[in-house]
């Protein structure tokens, strides 16, 4: 059959062919938007495995003071061990603290393995119920504070919310993008294909006289459109990737140690959104485009 | 419409009907078109055609011809609904075109061939992408339509010129891709508005010998001119647009015409 699917992409392509220029321009402005969106969901990818990695909400660490007995150690593990809420308490070691951390950081940075055991206090590593509120979790510190043996609490609330700031100021500044690349694409692809239409005039006027029904006639013009807003989108992909290779071969060492993981590009999940999106998005500017047409 | 696998052999090229529809006998004895009490103004108080009444029966030869701005090119826009009439009926194999909705409009285009002065080809197109989309509108399978197409250009004289682009052609060969466009899907009634009006004289006259070929396969021609050296040339029934009314000009199967429509231009 040379109608349906097949017979409308076989046109689309022969139109597209025919008019490359105007659909190469059309496909590399809507890349620009489209790299603007993947910057920003790029970044948001990365905080949230960033927030994953250092929120410990439900969790405490308790640094001892260099002076504290083995008898203070366990006196205060059972003590604690019985308050309401806490579910799991640990005692860690200066060395038992350096060796966890030669684990993680000396295979990224040999150098670290010089670093003296003194760099590395004792703790008591608590947990608590992952519900427990902000307000219990405070007095429980304010109390354990007032202890003697205690040097420092840190209950890594305020990196959590930091980041989770930065998250949510990230899927806002997203979404925003979003409606940007929205209204490009509709703008960009309506505008080409209205071109390409107006280009093709003769075409459609001859389709229109031997019996062609608007189906038959817009079939086309929306594979174009879909076409166009899909094939920004992978330009768009590609070029961002370039860029992170580029960006990370010259900052991996770094970038990991200030952020704690190493930055990964796109889940392919939303990469392959963001080319449905800019299908998508692209049929419709393209049906919107075609409003007009004129019936001969 | 028949649908073919690519192994089978082509089928008869039957023209679509609606769902529930069938053929009559009784349809092929009527006139294929009817013109009843049509009025079409583009200005109030001065109408193109007023009270016009025509009847052509099929398989006919029919010229219509009149001064400039008599209704020629507006009568047959009116049949491949590019216009609608103001009153009036258009049945055309039965049925009132002036009634069609606009989803009904591109079926009745699949029944007609139109033919223009101007022969609205698609310059960036082959002659074979030119003709072929006339049946690819109706969803025949490649093979068939490869062999339909074939046989139109061989009948307007262009077989072998199918991979050709249609704008290096000269002004003879794209009006003959125009009537092979305008053929290939066999229709009742073959319209032709002025065909003839950017070709020499002697170009004129073969592609008017074309159309008579193809009339004499059955089809019926409905031929729009103001150039009374065809009219001459061949005689044939003549319809003379006057005063918004159709005159069918009795005796005019030859030269010379009736003192009252002598100063035609030719």
């Amino acid at each position: 059959m040379i109608t349906g699917p097949i017979g409308t992409t076989r046109r689309a392509q022969r139109g597209m062919l025919r008019e490359w220029r105007l659909h190469a321009l059309s496909v590399f402005s809507l890349a620009v938007a489209f790299v603007c969106l993947g910057a920003a969901l790029l970044v948001v990818s990365n905080l949230q495995a960033v927030e994953d990695r250092w929120a410990h909400a439900g969790r405490a660490s308790i640094y001892l003071k260099d002076n504290a007995t083995q008898d203070d150690v366990e006196a205060f593990r059972s003590a604690l061990g019985k308050v309401p809420g806490v579910t799991h308490v640990k005692y860690l070691s200066s060395g038992q603290a350096r060796a966890e951390f030669g684990a993680e950081e000396v295979p990224i940075h040999p150098e670290l393995a010089a670093l003296p055991i003194e760099a590395f206090p004792a703790s008591i590593e608590i947990e608590v119920r992952p519900d427990m509120s902000d307000a219990e979790l405070a007095a429980i510190v304010a109390k354990v504070h007032q202890l003697p043996a205690v040097d420092d609490v840190e209950t890594y609330r305020a990196w959590t919310d930091r980041l989770a700031s930065l998250v949510r100021g990230g899927v806002a500044a997203s979404i925003l993008l979003a409606l940007v690349v929205l209204a490009a694409v509709l703008a960009v692809v309506g505008s080409t294909i209205r071109l390409a239409l107006q280009r093709r005039s003769i075409e459609v006027e001859v389709l229109r006289l031997v019996g062609a029904t608007d189906g038959f006639v817009k079939g086309p013009f929306l594979i174009e459109g879909s076409a166009q807003g899909a094939l920004g989108a992978l330009g768009a992909l590609g070029l961002l990737a370039a860029l992170f290779g580029m960006v990370r071969a010259r900052m991996d060492g770094e970038l990991s140690a200030l952020i704690g993981v190493e930055p990964s590009f796109l889940p392919w999940q939303m990469a392959a959104a963001m080319v449905v999106l800019g299908a998508v998005l692209g049929a419709v500017a393209a049906m919107l485009g075609l409003r007009k047409l004129v019936a001969v | 419409m028949p649908r073919t696998d690519d192994d089978a052999p082509p089928a008869p090229f039957r023209p679509l009907l609606r769902q529930g529809a069938r053929f009559g006998r009784e349809a092929a004895e009527r006139p294929i078109l009817m013109f009843e009490d049509v009025y079409k103004s583009y200005r109030p108080g001065a109408p193109v055609l007023r009270g016009m009444n025509l009847v052509i029966e099929r398989g006919e030869f029919v010229f219509v011809t009149g001064a400039s701005g008599s209704g020629k090119s507006t009568l047959l826009r009116m049949l491949y609904r590019a216009e609608t009439v103001d009153q009036g009926r258009i049945l055309f194999m039965g049925r009132d075109v002036a009634r069609l909705t606009a989803d009904s409009v591109p079926f009745l285009r699949r029944n007609l061939g139109v033919v223009f002065q101007d022969f609205k080809l698609v310059k960036s197109w082959t002659v074979f992408e030119n003709v072929a989309i006339a049946l690819e509108v109706l969803g025949l399978p490649s093979r068939l339509i490869r062999a339909r197409v074939g046989e139109a250009l061989e009948r307007v004289g262009l077989q072998g010129r199918g991979e050709d682009p249609a704008g290096v052609l000269s002004g003879g060969e794209q009006q003959r891709v125009a009537i092979a466009r305008a053929i290939v899907g066999e229709p009742a009634l073959l319209l032709a508005d002025e065909p003839t009006g950017n070709l020499d004289p002697q170009l004129a006259l073969d592609i008017l010998g074309l159309f008579e070929e193809i009339n004499e396969s059955g089809t019926t021609i409905f031929f729009a001119t103001h150039d009374r050296s065809l009219l001459d040339v061949r005689p044939r029934r003549l319809i003379v647009l006057d005063e918004g009314k159709a005159v069918d000009v009795a005796g005019a199967m030859s030269p010379p015409f009736p003192d009252q429509y002598a100063s035609l231009p030719h």
